[in-house]
C-alpha cells in the first residue's frame, strides 16, 4: 500500500540532441574517436544530471553527418538507457541536411506543445559542403528550434566558426573551441551535464552565470580552456 | 572521469594543519565537487571549489563561517578551510551525511515513501532548524530541493551547503537562489537573498514536500508551452498567483498536468491549507510583513502530526480535522470525520485529549511529549511522557500510561480522583480530566 497519494512530481520533456560532423576529416588525428570516448564519458555524468532532476524527463537522440546526414539514435531516448555507438569518418560535411532533420523533428508534432527548452549541440571540425543556410532555417523556422538551446563546438582550426556562431544565433555565445581530446572531454561533459541542468531546473543563480539575450542562462564554464594553437595536438 | 582531487591526494586543513585524505569522489555541483576524506582518523567530508569559485569572497565568507558553531547539529556546518601546496583554489571540511538522509527529490521521484508522520517531523525539523540559522542573523540565500535531506523513516533532516550562507542582507553573497524557489521579488531583480526571501524558499519547499507540486504553477503554467526563463520570470516573478488563491480562481490547477496538488490539498486539515494560502497570498503580497515565519509552520508541523488517525479499514494515514468536523456536528449532521482517501470508506475517529490549545489524537501507538504539558518546553520526541497502551487483560479497554516521573492525578466524569504513579496507567474514558502538573488535559471521544 502506498502511504501518501498521488504520483511523482510532474515533469515535461526535455530533448537533447548530439549533431556530430563525421566527414572524413574528422578521421585524421584520431578525432572522431576522441569524440565518441568523450560523449562516452560523459554519458554517466548526464544520468546523475538527469537522475537529480525532478522537473525534466531527459529524452537524447544523435545526428551524424557526413556525405549525407541520418539519424544515429532516433528515438528521444531515456537518458538512464542512452547508448552510444561509436561514429565512423567518412565523406563530406553535409551539415544543411543534418540541420533539416532536426527541424523535422522540432515540428509539433512529433514534437509535444508543453516541454522545456530542447539542447541543440552542434560538433563539426570544417566547413558545410551543403545549403547548411536552409538547414538552419528550417529549424529556425520552428518555435522549438528558436526556442532551444543552441550551443556549438569547433573541433580543430579549420572548423567554420562564423557557420557554427549563425547556429548559435547570440553573438554572447561563441562556438567552443576544442583543440585537444582533454578540452573537447571538458566541452562535451559541460554541455551534458551544465548546460542540461540549466536548460531545465536551472543551478543555484549567481551574479555572473546569466547570458544576455538568452532565453536560458548559460552557465559559465568550470574554467575557460586553452583555445592557443600551442595546445593544438590535432 | 576527471575530478579536481585524486583518490589518496593529500590537503592540509588550515586551522589545525592537520592532513586530509580524500578517499573517493561523491558528487559534483556547480560550485565545486564534494569528496569522503580522512581528517586524524575520523571520516568528514570535503568541498573542493572549482576555480571560477574559488573567489577570495567565498574565502572570506567561509572563513566567517567556519569560526561560528553550527546553529544546530542539523546543519554540516563547515568547521574550517582546506588547502593544498601549488594549487590555488581552496576547500573545506564538514561532516559526512549518512546514507539513511535520503535528497527530497527522491521523494519527489517517488523512490522514498515517507509516512505523513515523517513528512510533519521533517517540516518541523527544517522550520525549527531555519530559525536557528535566521535568530543568529544568518541568510541561508539557496533553500531548495538540493540542500535538504531527511530520513523518510523518521523524518530527520539535515541541512547541507551551507557555504552560501551569509549574515542577513549583506549583498556581497554570490547566490541568488534556485528558480522554482527564488521569492518574487527576488526573480524580479528588486531585492537580494535576505531572512524574509528565505522565509518564501521555506514555504515553496514545504508545499512540494507536502503537494507534490510547486504553489504557483497552476493553469497559467499548464498553458505555456517552452517553460524557458522568461516564462519562469512570469510565473515565479512579475505575475505570481497562487493555485489556491481563494479570491482568484484564474491559476486553479489543471486537472491534467496537476493533478498531485489537487489530490494533496483536500486531504490536510483546513489549519495546513490556511497556512499555505497565506504564505503565497499575503507572502506574495507583502514580503516584509506577510510572510508565514518558522514558528508557525512550526508550530502547525507538531499540530499536523498530533491529527494523524488510522483508517479502522485499510490503515491508512489520515487526518482529524476539528474545524470540519465542527462545522458537521453544527450542521446536525453528526460526528462525521469524513472517508479515507485511500480506500473512500468512512473513518472513525480515535479517543482524544485536549490539553490546553492543542488536541492530540490517542491512536494505538500514540505519545505525549514535554511540550504537550508545557508551553516552555522545546519540541523534543526523544523522551515521551505517556503513551497509550491496552489493558493486559480486559482487552477493550485502553489507557494512557505514565512515563514520566512525576505523579498524575486523574479525575474520572463520575468525578472520582486517583493518583496515576510512574509507570502506571489511567483508563481513556470520556470526560476523564488528567493533572500532567503544569497542564491539565481532558479525554474527549
Amino acid at each position: 500500500m502506498n502511504m501518501r497519494p498521488g504520483g511523482e512530481l510532474a515533469t515535461r520533456p526535455l530533448h537533447f540532441i548530439w549533431m556530430a560532423d563525421c566527414s572524413g576529416s574528422m578521421a585524421v588525428d584520431g578525432k572522431i574517436q576522441s569524440l565518441n570516448t568523450a560523449i562516452k564519458e560523459a554519458i554517466p555524468n548526464m544520468q546523475t544530471v538527469a537522475d537529480e532532476n525532478p522537473n525534466a524527463q531527459v529524452l537524447v537522440r544523435a545526428i551524424k553527418f557526413s556525405s549525407g546526414a541520418q539519424w544515429h539514435v532516433s528515438q528521444p531516448t531515456e537518458v538512464a538507457d542512452f547508448k552510444w555507438d561509436d561514429l565512423t569518418a567518412e565523406g563530406v560535411t553535409d551539415m544543411g541536411r543534418a540541420l533539416s532533420l532536426v527541424a523535422e523533428q522540432l515540428a509539433i508534432p512529433p514534437m509535444t506543445e508543453r516541454a522545456l527548452p530542447p539542447v541543440l549541440v552542434l560538433i563539426s571540425d570544417g566547413q558545410p559542403t551543403d545549403d547548411y543556410a536552409s538547414g538552419l532555417k528550417a529549424v529556425m523556422e520552428q518555435p522549438w528550434g528558436r526556442k532551444a538551446v543552441r550551443i556549438a563546438i569547433a573541433i580543430g582550426e579549420d572548423a567554420d566558426t562564423e557557420v557554427l556562431q549563425r547556429f548559435i544565433g547570440n553573438p554572447e555565445l561563441k562556438p567552443l573551441q576544442a583543440n585537444n581530446p582533454e578540452s573537447l572531454v571538458k566541452y562535451i561533459k559541460w554541455v551534458s551535464t551544465a548546460v542540461l541542468k540549466s536548460a531545465s531546473s536551472p543551478a543555484s543563480q549567481t551574479l555572473d552565470s546569466a547570458t544576455p539575450g538568452a532565453n536560458v542562462p548559460i552557465p559559465v564554464l568550470p574554467e575557460s580552456a586553452s583555445s592557443s594553437a600551442a595546445d593544438d595536438v590535432w | 572521469m576527471s575530478y579536481i582531487l585524486k583518490p589518496g591526494q593529500q590537503v592540509r586543513t588550515e586551522t589545525s594543519g592537520m592532513t586530509c585524505e580524500v578517499s573517493k569522489f561523491l558528487g559534483g555541483g556547480g560550485q565545486g565537487e564534494v569528496y569522503a576524506a580522512v581528517v586524524g582518523g575520523k571520516a568528514v567530508a570535503l568541498k573542493w571549489y572549482y576555480p571560477a569559485s574559488a573567489t577570495a569572497e567565498q574565502r572570506a565568507a567561509l572563513e566567517i563561517l567556519a569560526a561560528m558553531s553550527a546553529p544546530s547539529p542539523k546543519f554540516l556546518w563547515p568547521s574550517e578551510l582546506a588547502s593544498a601546496p601549488g594549487v590555488g583554489d581552496y576547500g573545506y571540511i564538514m561532516p559526512l551525511r549518512e546514507a539513511r538522509y535520503r535528497s527530497i527529490v527522491d521523494m519527489m521521484k517517488r523512490r522514498i515513501e515517507p509516512s505523513f508522520r515523517a513528512l510533519a517531523t521533517a517540516g518541523l525539523e527544517l522550520a525549527h532548524s531555519f530559525l536557528q540559522l535566521h535568530a543568529r542573523g544568518l541568510c541561508y540565500r539557496d533553500i531548495s530541493f538540493g540542500n535538504a535531506f531527511f530520513d523518510p523513516h523518521t523524518g530527520e533532516v539535515l541541512i547541507c551547503d551551507n557555504d552560501n550562507v551569509t549574515v542577513d542582507t549583506r549583498a556581497q553573497g554570490a547566490v541568488y537562489g534556485t528558480p522554482r524557489f527564488m521569492a518574487p521579488e527576488i526573480v524580479r531583480g528588486d531585492a537580494v537573498p535576505s531572512a524574509q526571501t528565505d522565509l518564501f524558499s521555506l514555504s515553496v519547499l514545504l508545499f512540494y514536500m507536502f503537494m507534490m507540486h510547486h504553489p504557483l504553477e497552476g493553469k497559467r503554467e499548464a498553458a505555456i508551452r517552452c517553460l524557458d526563463l522568461p516564462a519562469m520570470r512570469k510565473l515565479y516573478g512579475t505575475e505570481p498567483l497562487f493555485i489556491f488563491d481563494p479570491a482568484d480562481d484564474a491559476n486553479a490547477p489543471d486537472a491534467t498536468h496537476q493533478k498531485n496538488a489537487t489530490i494533496f490539498w483536500s486531504i490536510y486539515p483546513r489549519f495546513l491549507r490556511e497556512l499555505f494560502t497565506k504564505a503565497f497570498t499575503e507572502g506574495l503580497s507583502d514580503p516584509q510583513h506577510g510572510r508565514v515565519r518558522e514558528s508557525n509552520w512550526r508550530g502547525v508541523m507538531v499540530r499536523l502530526r498530533d491529527s494523524i488517525i488510522y483508517c479502522g479499514h485499510c490503515k491508512a494515514e489520515n487526518f482529524y480535522d476539528a474545524d470540519t468536523l465542527a462545522a458537521t456536528v453544527s450542521s446536525g449532521r453528526g460526528q462525521n470525520a469524513g472517508a479515507c482517501w485511500s480506500c473512500k470508506r468512512p473513518l472513525s475517529l480515535p479517543p482524544r485529549i485536549r490539553i490546553a490549545r492543542s488536541e492530540v489524537m490517542l491512536n494505538h501507538d500514540a505519545h505525549l511529549f514535554p511540550h504537550h504539558v508545557d508551553d516552555e518546553r522545546r519540541y523534543d520526541f526523544g523522551q515521551p511522557l505517556a503513551e497509550v497502551t491496552r489493558h493486559p487483560t480486559e482487552l477493550n479497554v485502553w489507557g494512557l500510561k505514565n512515563l514520566s516521573r512525576q505523579t498524575w492525578s486523574a479525575t474520572t466524569a463520575r468525578g472520582e480522583l486517583k493518583d496515576v504513579a510512574p509507570g502506571r496507567s489511567v483508563t481513556l474514558a470520556r470526560g476523564t480530566r488528567i493533572n500532567f502538573g503544569r497542564a491539565e488535559g481532558e479525554i474527549t471521544f
